[in-house]
């Protein structure tokens, strides 16, 4: 192929394109839309991962922190990490605060400081002070706990044995995001101040962390290596600066790839919109096609030429799309406020638009592929005729260029996940929706042609407009049913989870999780609930934290990466030892022991883990509990009901290996509503270490997560919806000559525009009902899949509010197509049939 | 069919050269019980630089006809050779090809391309021929036509009379051996129709080219070297044979 030839095409491409991009609006639209929205993803979510980075010390509280579970760092330990850089030691664990008059308690984070903290950014108070420390007897605490303990500055709280003064409103906690999940506000008082509180002690559930700030050369990742070396089994949990807050950070990335991945569906419904977009424009350009051919431009050349149009079209839309993209993030983040859990700097990211761009270059490929295929093969001699040629056969080179841009894509979003298997699953069930629906629009027209024809004319014309040739409602049920599954998935998935987390939860579940119980004061305490409420049922277990060290003869210390799944080997584990099989476990393999075993110490194992791990009944496991490593055999793998809102453990040892060890216990106690604040009141006040987790409240924090979740989600389905609408647009301007033609027809025979108007309102009626029964039923199936078959919860979605959901779509749907059949009314037939 | 001999300007040559052969020409379109035949066996030859007319009423064949001289169409049979290439076994982009240089088309709706100006129209069969200057080539085309003040024009800032001539130009502008012209004034005026067939007269004494028109004015027959009258798919007249 010579050169020239692409010069000579690119040259007649330009002259016949001239700016006049009206008939590539469609194309236009749809490519900025969704690449737009991708842009926008992925320049938010790398924006949050490298502020994330960025103030890694900050959020970390320094440029290594070690943190132990239910112990502080020995005397060893301690010089060990002060000799590596200056150091600052903080505590914390829940407790509850207590108002001097009892007359009120609150779960509280409490947290105590030492003189260096923080070793990086600032801790503020509302005042506009930075502070370090309180004074001993001082506490500063967040807005939410003088809230909810109706406080005052000056006034005083209590935890455990001991009493504050509140002397400050927390403004600013540099290091709160690395903290993780709190289930109650923030308290921070003083080290020397907390252990007044005599909450810390053998057993207690608390976290002692050390953060470090190193000299200017030194690679914290090292460090920490090489503190590890030198204290193998001190069951450190380590973290450098480069990664402050794991948990928050791949929320964000799972997130973000999620969001990708509903971009990503969005953009193909948007290809949709692409490939009716340049069908029609290539069959406005029928005449000038053949007028090419005539003189002397082979279907090469006319190929060459309008692909030339088409990808200069579709590059300037991407550009703009990521232009937009880019700049998107400004807005989120000023619209989302403290829902995002870091507020990052504004920034160009290039790598996300760079695959934004990439994904809206191989959608328009394969989208405009087809009809351009289609358009080289019309005959010169359809100018004499007037004919345009046959529109079916698509040549095999452009069906191997769709294949390989098809195949291209998915590389692309494989290769960019963090989790390739999670973005497969995701692929491979989009792309069975979109067959299906496929399918479905295919039925849907099948079944109109083949439907008693209604005696009235008008019905009759609506009826067979939905199956007449060039009808696009095989497209329509495909883009516009995409966008409105998605919404009737989430609707259902969103209430049901909605309804568990609100409903059954408070239900099924306890009304409190009591911590922290001194074990020899159980008894008292059992005795306690029962004169405050005699037909309350409690559980209690014993409970300890430690670390797995070792599992089949792998030190965990040596892993480069954690199995896939094995999320029990990330930090500190609750443990448990039980003479007996646990309520809400089922032995699967193995052997319980024997209620007074006394012999080498075992362990049972949660059998998922215990897959993850590739552990088998007799293998090694080793926990380090305060410091001691405990190695032992696994004795059996339990099948645990996750669900039944009892305590739940990966792993139960027998009373002989763990009973000696200091704890405390914990308990379940499950009781009449009207009796629980009363029980919250006096509890806290007899048994000052306890902190009382309400479930209530707990099951109401994580519904605002999930709802905060469940609007980012939807604004990026949303996109898939109106890329559905913006086909819908395109397939209206299509069908604008046909429905032209049938409305100067009626008009001659006498019919009135209401009468027109009635075809158009029914036959776009018809298609939004057929459409809303397709989405309601694929998304009400997706929907009951991940309830049931994933989370393993009730299915039971709120019906007014997936019905809702859909009735909005449907609505908006008929609107717009009778919106687009009103300049159909005012065609003059005369003038029309003249034209036509 | 007469063969008649190639002509030539030398007087040395005695044969005159054929610029269009047709051998048993049919076209059928459909299959079956809806076959329709559109062109039932023409033979034809049309020596070079002669004018013909190709008379006949409407459903005549004379459009179909003219489509497989052209290579817009092949034919269902027979041979068709046009300026020494063999139509009948060329496929639609060898057809395009071989139309460079060798066919000029003039169609009674213009057929001008929108989005381009009368120059680049004129200029887009030269540059898809690859021939040198072709703007220039383009320029003196317009000019010859009497529209050299009209380059920058676009077809719909023309007039049905003017935008023929361009069309005109186009079509001999690569001096193409043989001009095809269907029913070139069937959308003008009479006085405008005139015109133009004076002027595509004029350029095909200039050009020496072999110019077929369809047309239903036997005034405008009479004009031709040759008529050639077409009836259901026939030659039912031939005043060159």
């Amino acid at each position: 192929m010579k050169t020239s030839d692409f010069a000579k095409a690119w040259t007649i491409a330009r002259r016949d394109l001239r700016g006049r991009f009206v008939g590539l609006r469609l194309l236009i639209v749809c490519l900025l839309l969704g690449v737009a929205t991708l842009a926008a993803i992925g320049s938010l979510t790398n924006a949050i991962t490298e502020e994330l980075a960025n103030r890694g010390q900050a959020i970390l509280g320094g440029d290594l922190e070690i943190a132990v579970a239910q112990r502080e760092a020995t005397a060893a330990e301690l010089a060990a990490l002060k000799q590596t850089g200056t150091l600052s030691e903080t505590l914390r664990m829940q407790a509850m605060a207590r108002l001097p008059d009892g007359s009120d308690t609150q779960l509280v984070e409490l947290k105590g400081v030492d003189a260096a903290y923080p070793l990086y950014g600032k801790f503020s108070l509302e005042s506009g002070d930075a502070v370090s420390a309180p004074n001993p007897g001082d506490i500063y605490v967040t807005p939410a706990l003088m809230q909810r303990l109706s406080l005052a500055i000056g006034d005083k709280i209590a935890f455990g044995e001991a009493s504050f003064t509140v002397s400050g409103v927390i403004a600013d906690e540099p290091d709160r995001l690395s903290e993780g999940l709190s289930l109650g506000p923030v308290a921070i008082t003083s080290l020397a101040s907390l252990r007044t509180t005599q909450l810390i002690q053998p057993g207690s559930l608390f976290e002692s962390k050390y953060r470090l700030k190193l000299p200017e050369a030194s690679d914290p990742g090292a460090v920490g290596d090489k503190l590890s070396e030198q204290f193998p089994n001190s069951a450190w949990e380590i973290k450098t600066r480069d990664d402050g807050a794991p948990s928050t950070r791949r929320f964000i990335e799972r997130m973000g790839q999620f969001l990708t991945l509903v971009g990503l569906a969005s953009l193909v419904i948007a290809g949709i919109g692409v490939g009716n977009g340049v069908a029609s424009y290539l069959r406005g350009k029928q005449g000038a096609i053949a007028t090419l051919k005539i003189l002397g431009a082979d279907s090469a050349m006319i190929f060459r030429i309008y692909l030339f149009q088409i990808m200069a079209v579709a590059v300037g839309a991407i550009a703009l799309g990521l232009a937009i993209g880019a700049l998107a993030p400004l807005a989120i983040i000023k619209i989302a406020g403290d829902v995002l859990p870091i507020k990052p700097e504004f920034a160009i990211y290039p790598l996300p638009l760079l695959v934004s761009a990439l994904y809206g270059l191989l959608i328009a490929v394969i989208f405009a592929l087809p009809p351009l295929s289609r358009a080289k093969t019309i005959p010169a001699a359809g100018i004499i005729r007037g004919e345009g040629g046959s529109w079916r056969q698509i040549d095999r080179q452009s069906l191997t260029g769709v294949g390989l841009a098809i195949a291209a894509i998915v590389a692309l979003a494989l290769g960019t996940a963090n989790e390739p298997l999670f973005s497969a699953s995701f692929i491979g069930a989009a792309a069975a929706i979109l067959l299906l629906l496929t399918g479905l629009g295919a039925l849907i027209r099948w079944l109109a042609s083949k439907a008693p024809r209604p005696k009235h004319p008008l019905l009759r014309l609506a009826l067979t407009s939905l199956h007449r040739p060039g009808a696009q409602t095989g497209q329509l049920v495909v883009a516009l049913g995409l966008g409105l599954t998605l919404f009737a998935t989430l609707a259902a998935i969103q209430t049901s989870l909605t309804n568990e987390i609100r409903s059954t939860v408070p239900r099924d579940a306890p009304s409190f999780f009591v911590l922290d119980i001194p074990v020899e004061r159980a008894d008292d305490f059992r005795a306690k609930v029962a004169e405050t409420a005699s037909d309350a049922e409690i559980n209690i277990v014993p409970t300890l934290r430690g670390t797995i060290t070792e599992f089949g003869g792998q030190r965990v210390s040596e892993l480069e990466t954690l199995p896939e799944g094995a999320w029990v080997l990330r930090g500190d584990r609750g443990l448990t030892y039980s003479a007996t099989i646990p309520e809400g476990s089922e032995v699967v393999e193995g052997k319980w022991w024997s209620a007074d075993y006394d012999g080498p110490p075992l362990v049972s194992v949660d059998q998922e883990q215990g897959a993850a791990l590739g552990l088998k009944v007799g293998d090694s496991l080793t926990v380090s509990l305060l410091g001691v490593e405990i190695p032992a055999k696994v004795a059996s793998f339990r099948k645990v009901n996750w669900r039944n809102f009892g305590f739940n453990y990966v792993l139960v040892f027998p009373p002989s290996v763990l009973a000696n060890v200091p704890h405390n216990v914990a308990a379940t106690i499950q009781l009449d509503t009207a009796k629980e604040d009363t029980l919250l009141s006096i509890l806290p006040q007899q048994f000052p270490s306890i902190s009382m987790v309400k479930v209530k409240e707990i099951a109401a924090q994580i519904g605002d997560i999930l709802d905060q979740m469940a609007t980012a989600i939807a604004a990026a389905a949303s996109i898939a919806f109106f890329s559905g609408i913006a086909v819908l647009i395109g397939a209206i301007a299509a069908s604008r000559q046909a429905r032209v033609y049938d409305s100067v027809i009626l008009k001659l025979l006498g019919a009135t525009r209401s009468q027109i108007l009635t075809v158009q309102a029914v036959e776009y009626a018809l298609l939004a009902f057929l459409l809303s029964l397709v989405a309601l039923g694929l998304g009400l199936f997706a929907g009951w899949f991940v309830i049931t078959q994933i989370f393993e919860f009730t299915w039971q979605p709120d019906w007014g509010i997936v019905l809702l959901t859909l009735g909005i779509g449907a609505v908006a749907t008929l609107g717009i197509g009778l919106l687009g059949s009103i300049p159909v009314l005012s065609a003059k037939p005369a003038r029309a049939l003249r034209e036509l | 069919m007469n063969q008649k001999p190639a002509a030539s300007s030398d007087d040395a040559m005695t044969e005159p050269h054929i610029a269009i052969a047709a051998r048993n020409v049919t076209l059928s379109l459909g299959e079956g019980k809806a076959r329709v035949d559109i062109l039932r066996g023409i033979d034809l030859s049309i020596e070079a630089g002669k004018t013909v007319a190709l008379l006949g009423p409407s459903g005549s064949g004379k459009s179909s006809l003219m489509a497989i001289l052209s290579g817009l169409e092949r034919a269902s049979g027979g041979t068709v050779n046009i300026a020494g290439a063999d139509f009948g076994t060329m496929n639609e982009d060898q057809l395009a090809v071989a139309r460079r240089g060798r066919v000029g088309i003039v169609l009674q709706a213009f057929h001008l391309l929108p989005t381009m100006t009368a120059l680049e129209n004129v200029a887009v069969p030269l540059e898809l021929d690859g021939q040198h200057q072709p703007f220039k080539v383009a320029a003196q085309e317009l000019a010859a036509v009497g529209l050299g003040d009209r380059l920058g024009h676009y077809p719909t800032q023309l007039s049905g009379g003017e935008q023929q001539r361009v069309a005109i130009a186009r079509a001999m502008a690569s001096r193409p051996t043989i001009i095809f012209a269907d029913e070139p004034t069937g959308n003008l005026d009479g006085a405008t129709g005139e015109k133009i067939i004076t002027l595509l007269f004029d350029r095909q004494k200039v050009t020496a080219a072999t110019l077929l028109i369809i047309t239903h004015d036997p005034e405008l027959a009479k004009r031709c070297d040759r008529i050639i009258e077409l009836r259901d798919g026939v030659i039912e007249r031939d005043s060159g044979a």
